[in-house]
């Protein structure tokens, strides 16, 4: 009996000696169910074409179709196409609002499209837009990727467009677009650029005027805010496979949707920083904004303590709402009398605190619980009118019993309740034995 | 009834093998002699701090294969450290780690371990040491328990890292842009308890780690991969495949050791026509209760939860009715929660508990301290297993014990009738193949996804163009202008690879039992229909689960949790076609085959049999579509001229009992489960127009198991004769040949013929086959 392959350690002994046999079987695998192998739709297989063959040539194609030119870097070709738009709109209001952004710096405005969702290390930006503006025109320069060897080139041409002192201003730039794009450095082994700043209009947006608006996605907020839709825009969730068909077909004119759709998307980011700046910035111009946007800028401010605007904003909204355009809902309206009367009782406004407190009070509903228990509180403790707090506490008592009767306890207040009447109570008797 | 007081090993041995039941049992009886301690002094490049941190817990040298293992490291060395359970194997990497971060305040280490309790085990261990070095190490676990808030620190600032190879693959690597500081840094890479990367996770884990590696030259780093393993047979072998490069093996314990007696024990029998035995339970018990009244402190495996439970139980009441120390014997399992876990280990460590109940989840490197005796209830399925469990007994300088009691199990006779098996033979080599064209290719996917692939670049054993090009056909790869190839899909491929299992499209396993669903785990989709099939018995980290419904479509099935008294076996009606011989050789009466095959199989029927006896309980049908796995096999091709004269019926039911046998034998010599070979026989294959008997690897592509039964041909038949011929069966039992089958239980004595016949022996020796 022979050994003669005992040493071999591979499963395939033989595979060394006959290099046809990986082929034969790899032949055999092709034949198998190929879903078992590759789990996903299969796109149709490469076509060699005439643009591939020479990088020169494939990133010259692309410019040609998009209208765009070819810029030679160190690390090779990327494709420049660089557009105009009117949009005379002024900032000039921006350095009023509570926003960390600093009006001395260069804004650069950024969005990406990219192969996919997620920042891991197989997906790539293969085109990134970059705005500035002059207040007249807003100019977008887009740096596209001919082929995925030139992604050297387009960092570099990147790294161009952002100097150190830039502060950036995406729509959810900071989870998405930021971070995918550091790490396309990291995975070039080149340092990230730097900033000075980020300011990510999609929190902004998300907070300012979820009012009025279905969703955040940036086209929902622009048609909201800015009154502009888009016609013909390629929905997102399509450009990944735009950019891989045009790897594997040369053909640039599947780029053209995507390069329109993300030129839409960064003077978007400018459209709405105007938007803001124009109608919120102003306290005269903010009287003919939507109440809602207002209520919203008016908590902003209070988070950033800036009381005496946040009390001037609530006070415009709650007029607006009560004498222009009814709130969305009488909930919405009452949650918002009360942050104001809140704030002004913080801000020792005890006296017009009271009065809030008491019109909420007499509007009814679950807000005047509170607005009673803040009147019981504001009586017992400052105007030390022991009645008038017990009134005020039975009054909230009532309502918060007939909540319960119909099933729907509250049961915070309840608790609040429960102690402060059983104090009033106590210091009643008391004074009646004195 | 005996009191509870105190005895020496050797006395509770004595006092044990004077009862008559148990000295009756005794089929193996052997002293493994005491090991001095083989001491070094701490080599002088030692850093100060370590070295008093070490003597102020009263460490005064090093063992030998700790020095070797740390001056290999120190020559810029790979090295594989083989130990027995607490040899002080975690210093043989704990301090080349710590000197490095003492000289380099920025090293990065890695450390590896197949669960997330040995990482915390040693982990804590690692902190220890630090601290009594007084270096400031950021070391941490990064699992999925990780909140995310830590996940950052750990990748910006974490200098050690304690990670498992799932997490690895899924979680570090596509996201390698986000480690930088890691892999830029990275010094050493810690694979522990390696002997458990076998198989198809072994085949996957070879491959995390060429992408590990790839990723490393990528940054600029070049680890030392330090591999620790239990003893096997193949450690070297096993660290190189896994990690594609040949480390210095350090494999002579220089930690003391006293002298350790082992006892095999087989319970009688008491169905000698059907080759029925006692059960091994009622062994266990004598053993581990003599033990405990001694005041011995002893571990008892159990091999599922349920038999864990029950033994449990039995001690419990038998320590009871002698007023034994019941309140300090427990249990220990999977399902149990850390917080009881760590203070059982705790328990052992300090010795106020006594005596504990475990599955092999004790087996693995956490730390218990040692004990005096380990009683094993059932063979664990492999040498280096037992080994594992007896090595938890054993004590510095007194006598330690250990007592396997054998169960009727088929792999747990051939171990009692050839004890020689366990002493003598080198313990299993774990068998993994990293080239398994399924595993490879997936992992190809994953890889050409974190960093493009150069042209002509390796990824294993070879360039991997041919491979990217095959996988560029489905466009998820392309080759760019500058030759190099690119990931083109908006897929994430890890996510698409389970480490645990073969190929995608597994079938999910919920539990349906709770309050609401949940998944208890997955198997792949060529063990689903015997597996999962609706009225199995499921079997999950040794939990049982009812299948309730299997939504083939969906690739789910729908379980809970039941605690019932048997488990259940399907049948497959399989055909099997050779597809192309990778290497073919002349045997003894005909021929030895290693090569690929297209298996298909349809799951019929399923049984019902119980526990222990393997009684049949019941049947049911399984209505599942047919399935064809793609595989390596190993097979034995009859020379016809051979078997002249046999009737059909009567080489039927010999290749069947020899297959058997066989498959058996297989198992014990390649530490797989008997389920992970697949057996088929031919009476006349439609391609060799042969008798023939195939061994096939159960996973899509193979693991490698088919290549090394080639190769030990012999072996394996004179083992599958010895096992047929000692068995004390008259004519055949579920240990050898199988059930008794039809053909006038004549199986045993043709089975026995056939392999006498491959064996060498002539056929006129075996005797003729009864007419």
């Amino acid at each position: 009996m022979t050994h003669e392959l005992a040493r071999v350690s591979s499963s395939v002994p033989g595979m060394d000696r006959d290099p046809t046999l990986l082929a034969r079987r790899l032949e055999r695998l092709r034949a198998l169910d190929r879903r078992l192998v590759t789990a996903a739709e299969l796109p149709p297989p490469a076509r060699r074409t005439a643009a591939g063959a020479d990088p020169g040539a494939r990133a010259a194609h692309l410019a040609a179709g998009l209208g765009g030119t070819v810029e030679e870097g160190s690390g090779g070709p990327v494709v420049v196409v660089e557009r105009a738009t009117p949009l005379p709109m002024t900032l000039d209001g921006l350095a009023r609002l509570p926003y960390p952004v600093d009006m001395e710096r260069p804004l650069v405005y950024l969005d990406t499209e990219t192969t996919g969702l997620g920042s891991a290390a197989g997906t790539l930006a293969f085109l990134v837009g970059i705005g500035r503006w002059d207040g007249a025109s807003f100019c977008v320069r887009q740096l596209v990727l001919p082929d995925h060897a030139d992604e050297p080139a387009l960092l570099a041409a990147l790294e161009a467009e952002i100097p150190a002192d830039a502060c950036l201003v995406t729509y959810n730039g900071r989870a998405f677009d930021w971070p995918l794009l550091v790490a396309r450095y990291r995975l070039h082994r080149r340092p990230p650029p730097v900033t000075a700043g980020h300011l990510d209009l999609l929190p902004i947006a998300r907070q300012l005027w979820r009012h009025r608006l279905p969703d955040a996605r940036l086209a929902s907020v622009e048609a909201g805010v800015a009154g502009v839709r888009r016609h013909g825009d390629l929905p997102g969730a399509l450009i990944p496979e735009r950019y891989f068909a045009w790897l594997r077909t040369g053909r640039a004119a599947l780029l053209a949707d995507v390069l329109a759709h993300n030129r839409e998307d960064v003077v978007s980011l400018g459209r709405l920083l105007g938007e803001m700046s124009e109608r919120l910035a102003d306290p005269e111009r903010r009287r003919s904004a939507h109440p809602g946007d207002v209520a919203s800028l008016a908590r902003v401010f209070r988070r950033d303590g800036r009381q005496d605007e946040a009390l001037a904003c609530y006070a415009e909204a709650l007029a607006a709402w009560d004498e222009r355009e009814p709130a969305p809902t009488r909930l919405d309206r009452d949650t918002l009398a009360a942050e104001a009367a809140r704030l002004l009782s913080r801000t020792g406004r005890h006296a017009e605190a009271e009065a809030a407190w008491r019109a909420l009070a007499d509007r009814g509903g679950s807000t005047a619980v509170w607005a009673c228990i803040a009147l019981a509180k504001h009586r017992e403790h400052r105007a030390r009118d022991s009645a008038g707090a017990m009134e005020a506490a039975l009054r909230a008592l009532r309502i918060v019993e007939r909540r319960r009767a119909v099933g729907i306890p509250l049961r915070a207040a309840e608790r609040d309740l429960a102690r402060r009447l059983a104090r009033l109570h106590r210091r009643a008797r008391a004074r009646r034995l004195t | 009834m005996r009191l509870y007081a105190s005895a020496t090993v050797a006395e509770v041995l004595d006092r044990l093998l004077a009862d008559p039941a148990v000295a009756a049992a005794v089929v193996a009886d052997r002293t493994l002699p005491a090991r001095a301690a083989d001491m070094r002094p701490f080599p002088d490049w030692l850093d100060a701090g370590l070295r008093s941190g070490l003597e102020g817990r009263g460490v005064t040298g090093l063992y030998s294969h700790q020095a070797e293992a740390i001056e290999a490291l120190r020559g810029g060395r790979d090295v594989c450290i083989v130990t027995p359970t607490a040899s002080g194997k975690s210093l043989c990497y704990d301090l080349p780690v710590l000197q490095a971060v003492a000289e380099d305040a920025s090293t990065r280490a890695l450390y590896l371990f197949p669960t997330k309790a040995l990482g915390q085990d040693q982990l804590a261990g690692f902190h220890e040491l630090a601290d009594a070095a007084g270096i400031e190490v950021a070391a941490a676990i990064y699992d999925g328990d990780t909140p995310a808030p830590v996940r950052q620190t750990v990748r910006a600032a974490g200098q050690v890292v304690v990670t498992n190879p799932d997490m690895l693959h899924a979680a570090i690597l596509p996201h390698h842009t986000k480690w930088f500081q890691l892999f830029e840094q990275l010094r050493y890479v810690v694979v522990d308890e390696a002997h458990t990367y076998r198989g198809v996770f072994g085949s996957h884990v070879a491959n995390v780690l060429r992408r590990l590696m790839r990723l490393c030259a990528h940054y600029g780093s070049a680890p030392r991969i330090i591999t620790c393993s239990a003893t096997i047979g193949n450690p070297g072998q096993l660290a190189e495949t896994l990690t594609g490069r040949a480390p210095v093996l350090v494999d002579r314990n220089g930690a003391p050791a006293g002298e350790k007696r082992v006892l095999i024990l087989n319970p009688p029998v008491v169905d000698a026509r059907l080759g029925v035995r006692a059960s091994a339970y009622g062994l266990v018990e004598r053993a581990a209760v003599t033990f405990l009244r001694a005041d011995r402190q002893t571990i008892v495996f159990g091999r599922s939860r349920t038999s864990v439970e029950l033994l449990l139980t039995r001690l419990r009441e038998a320590l009871r009715e002698g007023r034994g120390p019941v309140g300090r014997v427990r249990g220990y399992r999977g399902g149990y929660l850390p917080s009881e876990r760590r203070a059982i280990e705790h328990g052992l460590r300090s010795g106020d508990v006594l005596g504990v109940v475990s599955t092999n989840a004790l087996e693995l490197g956490i730390d218990i301290g040692r004990l005096d005796a380990a009683v094993l209830a059932g063979y664990p399925g492999s040498i280096a297993a037992t080994w594992q469990q007896i090595g938890r007994a054993g004590r510095r300088r007194e006598l330690s014990a250990a007592v396997l009691v054998a169960t009727s199990g088929p792999v747990d006779q051939y171990v009692a009738t050839h004890p020689d098996v366990l002493f003598e033979a080198s313990p299993e080599e774990a068998r993994l193949d990293p080239e398994n064209l399924h595993v490879l290719l997936a992992h190809l996917r994953a890889a050409a996804f974190e960093l493009p692939f150069e042209p002509g670049e390796r990824f294993g054993a070879a360039p991997a163009d041919d491979l990217l090009a095959f996988l560029g056909e489905d466009g998820h790869v392309r080759q760019a202008a500058d030759g190099r190839w690119y990931w083109a899909s908006e897929n994430f491929p890890a996510s698409e690879i389970s480490l645990r299992v073969a190929s995608p499209g597994n079938v999910l396993i919920i539990d349906t039992g709770g309050d609401r669903p949940r998944v208890v785990g997955e198997v792949d989709l060529f063990s689903a229909p015997t597996l999962v099939h609706e009225g199995a018995i499921y079997l999950h980290e040794s939990r049982q689960y009812h299948v309730d419904r299997l939504d083939w479509d969906e690739r789910k099935a729908y379980v809970r949790p039941v605690d019932v008294d048997h488990f259940t076996q399907a049948e497959l009606a399989v055909t099997l076609k050779p597809l192309e011989a990778f290497a073919s050789d002349a045997v003894p009466g005909g021929e030895r085959v290693h090569g690929e095959v297209m298996v298909s199989s349809l799951a019929t029927i399923y049984k019902k049999l119980r526990l222990e006896s393997l009684e049949n309980l019941g049947w049911g049908r399984i209505h599942l579509p047919e399935l064809e796995l793609h595989t390596t096999a190993y097979w034995v091709a009859v020379d016809p001229a051979a078997v002249a004269g046999w009737r059909r019926d009567e080489l039927d039911v010999a290749l069947v009992g020899a297959g058997r046998a066989l498959q058996t034998v297989a198992s014990v010599l390649l530490m797989s489960d008997p389920r992970d070979l697949g057996l088929i026989s031919q009476v006349r294959s439609p391609h060799a127009e042969r008798p023939v008997v195939y061994l096939y690897d159960g996973v899509p592509g193979g693991v490698g198991l088919a290549a090394r039964l080639f190769e030990r041909h012999a072996e394996l038949v004179a083992g599958a004769r010895d096992l047929v011929a000692d068995c004390p069966c008259d004519a055949g039992c579920p240990a050898c040949t199988g059930p008794r089958l039809e053909s006038g239980g004549e199986g045993k004595r043709l089975a026995s013929r056939l392999l006498a016949l491959l064996s060498g022996a002539r056929a006129d020796i075996a005797g003729a086959p009864a007419a």
